[in-house]
C-alpha cells in the first residue's frame, strides 16, 4: 500500500480520483456484465447525454467550492435562464443565436449576483445562494406564466442549435458532440484553476481568505469571478439541456444542484475549499450519469439511483478522510 | 469600490428591464377576466329564461369561479384555461385559474386549495393532484357551502356531496382507446411471434388519478384482446399498476408481457432514461406513454436509439410539439388527444350552475384517436396545441 501510494502517477492524480476513477470502470464493467446491451453505443451516447447538463454545472461550481463557498442556485439558475431564453425564441421571435447566448449571460448575471452578495454584501454563500435559488425559480415561472417552454425542434428551420451536444443524422449516425464540448471545457477550465493567476487565487482564498487579502490580493474580485463561473456554466448548462431534451419545465431545475455537487465532491475536491480538480469532478459526474442510466438496465427503479449515488459519495469521502488522518 | 457598485447595479436594472420586456401583455395565468361582453350576457340570461330551465333569474354579475388545477407547465392546461376563460366572458363571470408549479407538488396544491376557500369564490373547480391529501380541503369548502367541481381527473373518492359534479376525460375509456387501436397495428406481430413479446406503458406517476385510469384502461383492455385472440398475459413493473390492474399473471410468464415504468420524480432525464431501458428489451413490440410527459419522455429516450416506428410501436397520449412532431415524423403511430377547450368550457358552465344552486350532472368531454393522417380534420385539429 505504501509502495503504490508512493507511485508517481498515484501521486500526480491523487488518491481518491484514482479510487473513483476506478469505481466508475467497475460499475460500467459491471452493468455491461449484467446486460450486455450497456456497451452498445446508443448507451454510452444516453450516458453522455444524461451527463451534459450536471457535467457543465458541476465544472463551474467546482470554482465556488474551492473558494470554500457553495452554489445552491445552479439548478433553478439552469431552468431559470432555458425558460426565458427559450421563451423569447419560441414566443417573442428573437434569432437562435442570441437566445442562446443570452441563455449563457442570464446564468452569468446571476452568478455575478451572487458573488457580490457573498464578497460585498458579506452574506454567508449558502445563505445568498440560497435566496437567489428561489429567486431564479420565481421569476422563470413568472416569464413564462409557468408554462412549459418547448425548444425549437431539430426538422425547424432554427433547430441547427441542437447538433451542439448532439448530431442525429438521416442516415442514424449519432455524434455526440455535446461530449467534445464538455471534455474541452473542462480541460480549459482545468488549466484556468491550476495553471492561471485567477485559479491560484482562488485555491489561495479558499484555504485562508485572510492570510490571501493581507498579501494584497484584491480577493473579492476572485471570490466574485468564481459565482460568475458557477452561473456562466449553469447557463450552458441550460442550453445543453434544452438541445437534449428540448421542453423545459417551470419546477424541473431544483435538485440538479445537488447531482452536480456530489460529483463534485466524489471527484475530490474538498467542501472546505482551498482545492478543487476538474478532472476529479468529470470522473464524479460519469459515476453518476452511468448510475443513472445503468440502474434500470438491471430492472431497478430510478429511486435506486440515488440510493446508490448517496451510497458512492459517502464512500468516496470516507476514503479520503481516512487517507488524511493516516497522513496527518 | 463605487464604479463597481454602480456597475452592479446597472446589471441588475438591466436584467429587470429585460424582464419587464417579457412581460407580455398576455394575461398571466391568475388572471382575471372580467364580464366585458353585455350582449353575449343578456342573451344568455334570454336563452336562460326561455328555456325555462332555471328557475333564478338573476344575472352572473359578480359571480367568481376558482379553478385550482394541477399546474400550468404542460400546454395542454393552457388550453383549459382558454376554454375557461372563454366560457367566462360569454356567461358575465370572473375566473381565476390557479396550479402548482410541477404536478409533484401536491403540498402546494393543499395551500392553493385553502387560499381558494378564503377568497370564498361562488364556486370552486379542482383537478386534483392527489385525492387524500386534499380531503381536509374539500371537507372545509363544504361546510363553507362552496359547491366544488372536478375536471380534468376530477376529484374521485372526495367526501359524499362535496362535488356537485365532474367536466372531466374518462380516462379509463381513453385508456381503452389507446389500446384498441394500438392492437389493430401490433395484432398481427403478436399473433405471429412464437416467443414472448413485451408491451411497455409508461406513466408519468403513480398518485394522479387520471394518469392511473389511463394507464390501467390501456392495460385491462390490452389484457382482454390478447387473451380474446388466445394468447396469454403477464405484467410486471410498477406496484400500484401492477396490483391495481385486471391482469392476474404478475411475472414474465406471458405471451404477451406488460411492462410499467414510472419515474422516482417527474423530470425528463429520468422518464427518457426509462424509455431507453425498454427499448433496450430483446423482445420490445410497442411502447405507450399514458401523458405528455411520458410521451416526450418517450420520443426523446428514443432519439440514440432509432426504433421508434421501425421495430417498435410508439403510441402516446394528448400533444404539444414534440408529440405532434413524432406523430407527423411516422415515429408515433398515433395518440389519444382530449379535448382540453371543451374541459375548461364545461367547468365553467357546471360551476356557474352548481352556485346558482341548479342541478348540475356529469359532463364526459371525450377524446379521440389521432395519426399522421387525420392531424389536420377539423373536429381533431382545434384540441391540438403546442
Amino acid at each position: 500500500m505504501e509502495g503504490l501510494k508512493n507511485n508517481p502517477i498515484v501521486k500526480a492524480i491523487g488518491t481518491q480520483r484514482l479510487v473513483a476513477f476506478i469505481a466508475l470502470i467497475v460499475i460500467y464493467l459491471a452493468f455491461g456484465l449484467l446486460n450486455n446491451k450497456f456497451f452498445s453505443y446508443a448507451t454510452i451516447v444516453n450516458i453522455f447525454d444524461a451527463s451534459y447538463y450536471i457535467g457543465f454545472m458541476a465544472i463551474g461550481i467546482t470554482f465556488v467550492i474551492a473558494t470554500g463557498g457553495i452554489d445552491l442556485s445552479i439548478g433553478t439558475v439552469l431552468s431559470c435562464s432555458a425558460l426565458m431564453a427559450g421563451y423569447l425564441n419560441v414566443s417573442k421571435g428573437l434569432p437562435i443565436v442570441p437566445t442562446i447566448l443570452l441563455c449563457v449571460a442570464i446564468g452569468a448575471l446571476f452568478g455575478l449576483m451572487n458573488g457580490w452578495m457573498v464578497s460585498k454584501m458579506k452574506l454567508p454563500p449558502f445563505i445568498a445562494t440560497l435566496g437567489s435559488m428561489m429567486l431564479s425559480k420565481g421569476l422563470g415561472a413568472i416569464v413564462t406564466m409557468s408554462q412549459s417552454v418547448t425548444w425549437k425542434s431539430s426538422t425547424s428551420e432554427e433547430g441547427w442549435y441542437r447538433n451542439i451536444f448532439r448530431i442525429n443524422s438521416q442516415s442514424g449516425v449519432i455524434v455526440p458532440t455535446g461530449f467534445i464540448l464538455l471534455i474541452a471545457s473542462a480541460i480549459v477550465m482545468a488549466i484556468v484553476l491550476n495553471k492561471t493567476r485567477p485559479g491560484r487565487y482562488i485555491l489561495a482564498l479558499g484555504s485562508n481568505l485572510e492570510a490571501t487579502r493581507l498579501s494584497g490580493v484584491d480577493v473579492d474580485k476572485w471570490q466574485t469571478l468564481a459565482y460568475v463561473f458557477s452561473g456562466l456554466f449553469a447557463g450552458i448548462a441550460g442550453v445543453s439541456y434544452a438541445s437534449i431534451y428540448q421542453v423545459i419545465l417551470p419546477g424541473a431545475g431544483s435538485g440538479f444542484e445537488m447531482d452536480a455537487i456530489a460529483g463534485v465532491v466524489i471527484g475530490g475536491t474538498s467542501m472546505s475549499g482551498g482545492n478543487g480538480t476538474i478532472a476529479g469532478t468529470m470522473i464524479g459526474v460519469f459515476i453518476i450519469s452511468v448510475l443513472k442510466t445503468g440502474l434500470p438496465f438491471i430492472g431497478l427503479n430510478t429511486a435506486w439511483q440515488q440510493v446508490a449515488t448517496g451510497l458512492v459519495l459517502i464512500i468516496a469521502v470516507f476514503i479520503d478522510v481516512c487517507n488524511r488522518r493516516r497522513k496527518g | 469600490m463605487k464604479r463597481k457598485v454602480l456597475r452592479a447595479i446597472l446589471c441588475i436594472s438591466m436584467a429587470g428591464m429585460l424582464l419587464a420586456g417579457c412581460g407580455n401583455n398576455q394575461s398571466a395565468p391568475a388572471a382575471t377576466e372580467p364580464a366585458e361582453d353585455a350582449n353575449t350576457e343578456a342573451e344568455e340570461l334570454g336563452t336562460d329564461a326561455q328555456e325555462g330551465a332555471s328557475t333564478e333569474s338573476t344575472s352572473n354579475e359578480g359571480m367568481m369561479v376558482y379553478l385550482v388545477s394541477k399546474g400550468f407547465q404542460h400546454q395542454y392546461w393552457q388550453a383549459v384555461w382558454q376554454g375557461a376563460q372563454e366560457k367566462a366572458k360569454e356567461l358575465g363571470v370572473e375566473v381565476q385559474m390557479q396550479g402548482p408549479d410541477t404536478e409533484s407538488d401536491i403540498a402546494q396544491q393543499v395551500q392553493m386549495l385553502n387560499t381558494a376557500i378564503q377568497l370564498q369564490p361562488d364556486a370552486i373547480g379542482l383537478a386534483a393532484l392527489d385525492v387524500s391529501a386534499l380531503n381536509d380541503g374539500i371537507a372545509q369548502a363544504q361546510s363553507a357551502g362552496i359547491p366544488i367541481i372536478g375536471f380534468d381527473s376530477g376529484v374521485p373518492e372526495a367526501p359524499e356531496g362535496a362535488v356537485y359534479a365532474n367536466a372531466a376525460t374518462d380516462n379509463y375509456a381513453a385508456g381503452a382507446l389507446a389500446a384498441e387501436e394500438t392492437y389493430k397495428i401490433i395484432k398481427d406481430r403478436i399473433l405471429s411471434t412464437q416467443g414472448s413479446v413485451r408491451i411497455g406503458v409508461m406513466n408519468q406517476d403513480a398518485t394522479a388519478e387520471s394518469i392511473i385510469n389511463r394507464g390501467l384502461g390501456f392495460i385491462d383492455k390490452m389484457a382482454e384482446l390478447v387473451i380474446a385472440d388466445g394468447k396469454t398475459v403477464s405484467i410486471v413493473g410498477n406496484e400500484k399498476y401492477v396490483n391495481d390492474s385486471q391482469v392476474t399473471d404478475k411475472g414474465e410468464g406471458g405471451n404477451v408481457i406488460l411492462d410499467i415504468a414510472v419515474p422516482s420524480k417527474v423530470e425528463a432525464a429520468l422518464s427518457s432514461t426509462d424509455a431507453q431501458t425498454l427499448l433496450n428489451k430483446e423482445d420490445i413490440l410497442c411502447i405507450y406513454g399514458s401523458n405528455q410527459f411520458s410521451g416526450e419522455g418517450l420520443v426523446n429516450g428514443d432519439a440514440n436509439i432509432g426504433k421508434l416506428g421501425k421495430d417498435v410501436v410508439g403510441v402516446a397520449f394528448d400533444s404539444g410539439t414534440v408529440i405532434k412532431d413524432a406523430v407527423k415524423a411516422g415515429k408515433l403511430a398515433g395518440a389519444v388527444t382530449q379535448s382540453p377547450l371543451d374541459i375548461g368550457r364545461k367547468t365553467v358552465e357546471l360551476a356557474v350552475k352548481a352556485a346558482k344552486g341548479e342541478s348540475v350532472a356529469d359532463v364526459d368531454t371525450g377524446c379521440q384517436w389521432f395519426t399522421a393522417e387525420n392531424m389536420e380534420d377539423p373536429s381533431i385539429a382545434p384540441n391540438l396545441y403546442d
